[in-house]
């Protein structure tokens, strides 16, 4: 079948879909978007963590068919660019500064993850809610704990630059 | 040997692939799609033990989009002579555990493979399996050496005289359970054959060595192979030698003459790319009344498949953690009908030192000795069976230094007597070593034109910093900013290195980054610093250098520390704080060299509490094989977790003054916790993991 | 394999009409495993996201209707004061993606004994909304697990919403795992007060083929309870309580717990969220 979803805001369509294919192998094998990672296929890992109609899901258990006409954000269409200083979400540029990233398969399903909880979060986040909001996200390399600091950090740059933008002169 | 001025080196930098990876542009295995590709899916046994009758190759090949069906009868022959056994895929009728490869697949699509390989017809002649290790098993025998060759047994003076005559002694029997590596990215091979030969993206942590295994495999010269292997999403051993998923993958792409994409699921990878051999530990010691050690006994049982040995070094730290006049170490194996073992994270040490350190903590209470003091009574001044000197040896440091910042002192040794609520409390401390290995790699240096440097090895980045921190030496050793040098490793085609294993990659690609730089910086001094427009470059080969090392007792040493709370009515342990103190040698990037570490005491908590891959002794293979039941830890399980390491200055190492790192981590953890665990509870859990129910049978 | 997509419920009843065999798919939280793993193949799915109407509830009258489309995260966020114990067993369902997608008609259409939704269900004496295009059934909770992974749904019906009474007492879930988080469970519990009635209800999960009340328990502790004089527990009843909610249990040994500690930890549970629950209600009494 044919499937269409705006992806990362480009309305993009799938050919010869099969009807039990996942969105996370349409995504991977068809669209050419392998940002999403494939580890568990049963969502236990949270690699495959995108946005579907702004609500991080696990890609794998997402059929294809359903995601016919939704939105959907992988960690490819979070940064406007690639620079470490422009572009890149805070998210992204707080796991790179924090040293969050190691092997990098769990990174864009976690990424993902976080800023979703930073931007569904007014405050900075507590450590607690941290843990709890990852939960689902498996790391194997690095005990998590440049991870829960990067989001850290990046709930405050984010929370700042709002304080920033409210203070501004219209 | 000296070390060198390194500016670079000892920064806290960033990784040089991070952004790559935040981006989501980081390109693994399978994510490379090469023209007219097709898709393989495997189909493994499903019997433990016997052989293939017949295979119904004919009804899959109707189905649309099957390309092919391979198994013994019709599968090319490979040529594994001297080979892992492992990999003579589908060039035999016989099944030797469940789960192994009967035949492969390929398709047009992902969906049709799929689809054929679960309809397909296996018919077997099945045998009875035996699948159970047990302590008396009559095939218990004693393997030649164990990983990678240190001899099996060892002795010295009197062990037995010595414990009869010990006024006290432990005497106590350990088991831990087959436990599998888990790198987040399962195994991806994607095979392409052509005029040259073989070419395979493959995630591992050593291009060289699969490149060297798979080309005699297809009667290949090494030149005619290339293993292409940039990102790869963890290893932790189960990628540090090649599975059959390689050769079989390569041997279907050569059969349909197409490129050909073969993924194993994370259900596969508990019975095909490797596990932690279950073992079965005897530990006795013998002490005075003042805790000093008189004999020290280590015997560990293991398993190992029919197919091929692999005898784990179970009680090998034991030869060099603590002095004792008689000592004995053995280890014996027995083959069952059961999937391979091989390396996971610190084989030999997790397990054993999990035995030993437990055992200690066992004399620690029945000599009334504080378990810090015990061990720091029982340090020896030189390796106690080869007697050689340690080239740096900071056990005790570490066990003080940790003592200091976890707040050991003034600890009552009593179990069971803390009490928050329904919770009972407890702290425990352990010791953790890992040996320091440095192997032979070449490496090429190069001065472009435009003023910049590329630094070439097969090294591999398995998610531990190794292309960050090969960076950073190169740079020092060119004394070039780290923007003007760019690292090539993940590649065979260039210059050969050894694998990411042993902990051994930084030392010793290092090294050979260090020569080659050395020398390119030689023929620039020669030049006056003029680089032709063609670019210079110089090379080099640390073989002579590494097998001329002084034969120094070297070993990473560590100190960990737990603070566990358990709920007494449900047996829910929770690990609250855990402290490790390493000494590693000069830490070259605290970075990633603190991931790493909390990394590994994270991979010893799960081993702790969660860790087990549960063997089906019907059916004959692991029970629990994906990740809904086979659990690692996650966030919510990590509350305060730190790594600290103090400084150590051994010039005795390698030009960078290192020691390996990426292991270390996880020796240690478990017994600390376990020692928590007893703290807290007075019950001693002798059997991984320390699971709710081990706890709440203990105390009701 | 068909992926049949109606946009209403009669067209989806429909569907299910022509194709039982059809398998619905709401999260995907289960089916899409079962297909990934190669578990089997069904032969259609029909996906029932694009009917709105599903994704409602409603509060009518004494009893929350919940739509076969409401997840998990939105329970949690919506109906934590009017259902707290299938919230807060509905916080404890895998992670945030999951509860995200995964839905309550889902745990019940999947019956697995480890669901989490079961035991507050049955706690609280939920009816299931089902319906094919020959007619609608109400189907009392206590009747729809007939097996292990099986329910008392025909082949033409599909799970339109879930009717639960609103809380007029104290709720609480428990559940034990191994982990900290995702963890599906070695066992859970759910009580229920219902004061209005003198009655208590209890689910319990994990620990027989099918979720099941503790129906002896429920009675002892209904006729023990100082209901007027809101006076303290008496721990003699909350043992036996227990007791009987873990002699109510069959369970197994299996990968994530033996039979003898889920007995154990059973009454364990029962015993704690009585604590809680009373200790609330007690509470609510005095001020």
């Amino acid at each position: 079948m044919r499937v269409h979803i705006d992806v990362n805001g480009e309305r993009l369509a799938a050919d010869d879909v099969w009807e039990g294919e996942s969105l996370l192998y349409v995504l991977r094998e068809r669209l050419g978007l392998p940002g999403a990672k494939n580890a568990c296929e049963q969502g236990e890992c949270g690699s495959c963590t995108v946005y579907l109609d702004g609500l991080p899901v696990c890609a794998c258990l997402v059929a294809a068919g359903q995601a016919e006409g939704r939105e959907v954000v992988t960690v490819e269409g979070l940064a406007s660019g690639d620079d470490l200083d422009q572009g890149l979400d805070e998210v992204q540029r707080a796991f790179v500064e924090a040293g969050a990233v190691q092997c990098g398969f769990c990174t864009p399903g976690l990424i993902v993850q976080a800023h979703s909880l930073i931007e569904s979060t007014p405050q900075v986040p507590e450590d607690a809610d941290i843990r709890e909001a990852l939960a689902g996200n498996l790391c194997r390399c690095t005990g998590y704990e440049k991870i829960i600091d990067a989001v850290r950090l990046a709930a405050t740059r984010k929370a700042q630059n709002k304080a920033a933008q409210k203070k501004a002169p219209r | 040997m000296t070390t060198v001025a390194m500016p670079n080196v000892g920064s806290a930098l960033d990784r040089v692939d991070a952004l790559e990876k935040v981006t989501g542009r980081a390109r693994y295995a399978y994510e490379n799609f090469p023209a007219d590709l097709a898709y393989a899916v495997p189909v493994q046994a499903t019997i433990a033990k016997g052989e293939i009758s017949a295979v119904d190759v004919d009804a899959v090949l109707q189905l649309p989009g099957v390309i092919a069906a391979i198994w013994h009868a019709n599968a090319p022959r490979l040529a594994p002579r001297n080979g892992d056994p492992e990999l003579a895929v589908l060039q035999s009728s016989r099944v030797a555990y469940r789960g192994q490869y009967v035949a492969v697949v390929v398709a047009e699509t992902l969906e049709s493979a799929s689809e054929a390989a679960r309809v397909l017809r296996v018919r077997y002649d099945a045998d009875e399996h035996d699948v159970e290790l047990r302590p008396g098993h009559p095939g218990l025998y004693r393997p030649d050496h164990v990983n990678p060759y240190f001899p099996t047994d060892t002795e010295q003076g009197d062990p037995d005289a010595a414990l009869a005559a010990a006024r006290v002694v432990v005497d106590a029997t350990y088991s831990t359970p087959a436990e599998h590596n888990n790198p987040m990215e399962p195994h991806a091979t994607v095979a392409v054959w052509d005029a040259e030969g073989l070419t395979v993206y493959d995630s591992t942590q050593g291009a060289s060595n699969i490149r060297d295994t798979l080309a005699p495999l297809f009667g290949l010269p090494p030149g005619s192979v290339r293993v292409i292997s940039p990102h790869v999403g963890g290893g932790f051993g189960a990628k540090a030698r090649a599975h059959p998923h390689v050769a079989l993958a390569a041997l279907a792409a050569k059969q349909v003459g197409r490129p050909v994409k073969l993924a194993v699921t994370r259900q596969q990878m508990f019975a095909v790319t490797g596990y932690r051999t279950p073992t079965i530990q005897r530990v006795r010691l013998g002490a005075d009344a003042d805790g000093r050690l008189t004999a020290i006994v280590h015997e560990a049982i293991e398993q190992s498949s029919t197919v091929s040995e692999f005898a784990e070094q179970t009680a090998v730290p034991t030869r060099m953690m603590y002095a004792a006049p008689n000592r004995r170490t053995t280890h014996r194996l027995v083959r069952l009908d059961v999937p391979t073992p091989s390396w996971m994270r610190a084989p030999g040490e997790a397990p054993g030192m999990y035995a030993l350190e437990s055992a200690m903590d066992e004399l620690a209470i029945a000599c009334r000795i504080d378990p810090i003091e015990l061990r720091i009574r029982n340090e020896p001044d030189v390796d106690p069976e080869s007697g050689r000197p340690f080239s740096s040896r900071n056990l005790v440091a570490c066990l003080r230094e940790g003592a200091r910042r976890f707040g050991w002192a003034g600890r009552d040794p009593e179990p069971g007597i803390r009490r928050e609520g329904g919770l009972l409390v407890g702290t425990g401390v352990a010791a953790s070593v890992f040996p320091v290995y440095r192997m032979p790699s070449q490496a090429t240096a190069r001065a472009e034109p435009d003023g910049g440097f590329t630094v070439r090895i097969a090294a591999a980045d398995i998610g531990t910093g190794a292309r960050t921190v090969l960076t950073q030496i190169a740079a020092d050793a060119l004394d070039a900013p780290m923007d003007r040098v760019r690292v090539e490793i993940g590649d065979s085609a260039l210059p050969p290195a050894w694998v990411a294993g042993g902990s051994a990659g930084t030392a010793s690609w290092g090294t050979a980054v260090v020569r080659a730089c050395e020398a390119l910086m030689d023929v620039l001094h020669g030049r006056a610093g003029d680089v032709p427009p063609e670019g210079l470059e110089a090379s080099a080969d640390t073989t002579q250098e590494v097998r001329a090392q002084r034969r120094f007792a070297q070993h990473a040493f560590g100190a960990q520390f737990a603070e566990v709370a358990v709920d007494m009515d449900t047996g829910e342990a929770r690990v609250r704080r855990l402290l490790g103190v390493f000494a590693a040698g000069r830490i070259l990037n605290p970075k990633t060299a603190r991931s790493q570490l909390i990394g590994g005491m994270t991979m010893g908590l799960s081993m702790a509490l969660l860790e087990e891959s549960v063997m089906d002794q019907e059916f004959g293979d692991y029970l629990n094989h994906d990740f809904a039941q086979y659990h690692i830890a996650a966030s919510a399980d990590v509350r305060d977790i730190d790594a600290v390491w103090i400084e150590e200055d051994d010039p005795g190492l390698n030009p960078m003054g290192s020691k390996g790192i990426g292991e270390i981590g996880i020796v240690g953890t478990a017994a600390a916790i376990a020692n928590a665990v007893h703290h807290a509870t007075g019950v001693r859990v002798r059997d991984l993991p320390i699971r709710l129910d081990k706890l709440v049978h203990g105390v009701i | 394999m068909d992926f049949l997509r109606p946009l209403t419920w009669d067209e989806a009843l429909a569907y299910k009409a022509g194709r039982p065999e059809a398998t619905p798919i709401q999260g995907g939280t289960d089916v899409m495993v079962e297909i990934n793993l190669d578990k089997g193949r069904p032969a259609a799915l029909l996906d029932l996201n694009p009917i709105s109407e599903l994704t409602g509830w409603s509060a009518e009258g004494r009893t929350v209707r919940v739509g076969a489309g409401v997840t998990y995260s939105r329970l949690i966020g919506e109906l934590g004061s009017l259902l707290p114990g299938l919230a807060q067993a509905a916080r404890t369902v895998g992670s945030p993606q999951i509860r995200n997608r995964g839905t309550v008609a889902g745990n019940l259409g999947a019956a697995s004994p480890a669901g989490d939704s079961h035991p507050p269900l049955l706690a609280s004496g939920a009816v299931v909304e089902a319906e094919s295009a020959r007619g609608r059934r109400m189907i009392p909770i206590g009747e729809f697990y007939t097996g292990v992974k099986r329910n008392a749904l025909a082949p033409d019906e599909l799970i339109r919403a879930v009717h639960v009474p609103a809380a007029t007492g104290p709720q609480y879930f428990s559940k034990i795992g191994t982990r900290n988080a995702m963890v599906i469970a070695v066992c859970s519990f759910a009580i229920a007060l219902h004061p209005g009635e003198r009655r208590i209800g209890t689910g319990i999960g994990s620990a027989a083929p099918t979720p099941r009340r503790a129906v002896a328990a429920e009675e002892f502790l209904a006729g023990e309870l100082d209901w007027d004089g809101r006076s303290a527990l008496d721990p003699g009843v909350a043992r036996r309580f227990g007791e009987l909610v873990a002699e109510a249990a069959s369970p197994i040994d299996d990968v994530r717990g033996r039979a003898d500690y889920r007995l154990h930890s059973l009454s364990v549970m029962a015993r704690r969220a009585l604590g809680w629950a009373w200790k609330d209600y007690a509470g609510r009494g005095s001020a």
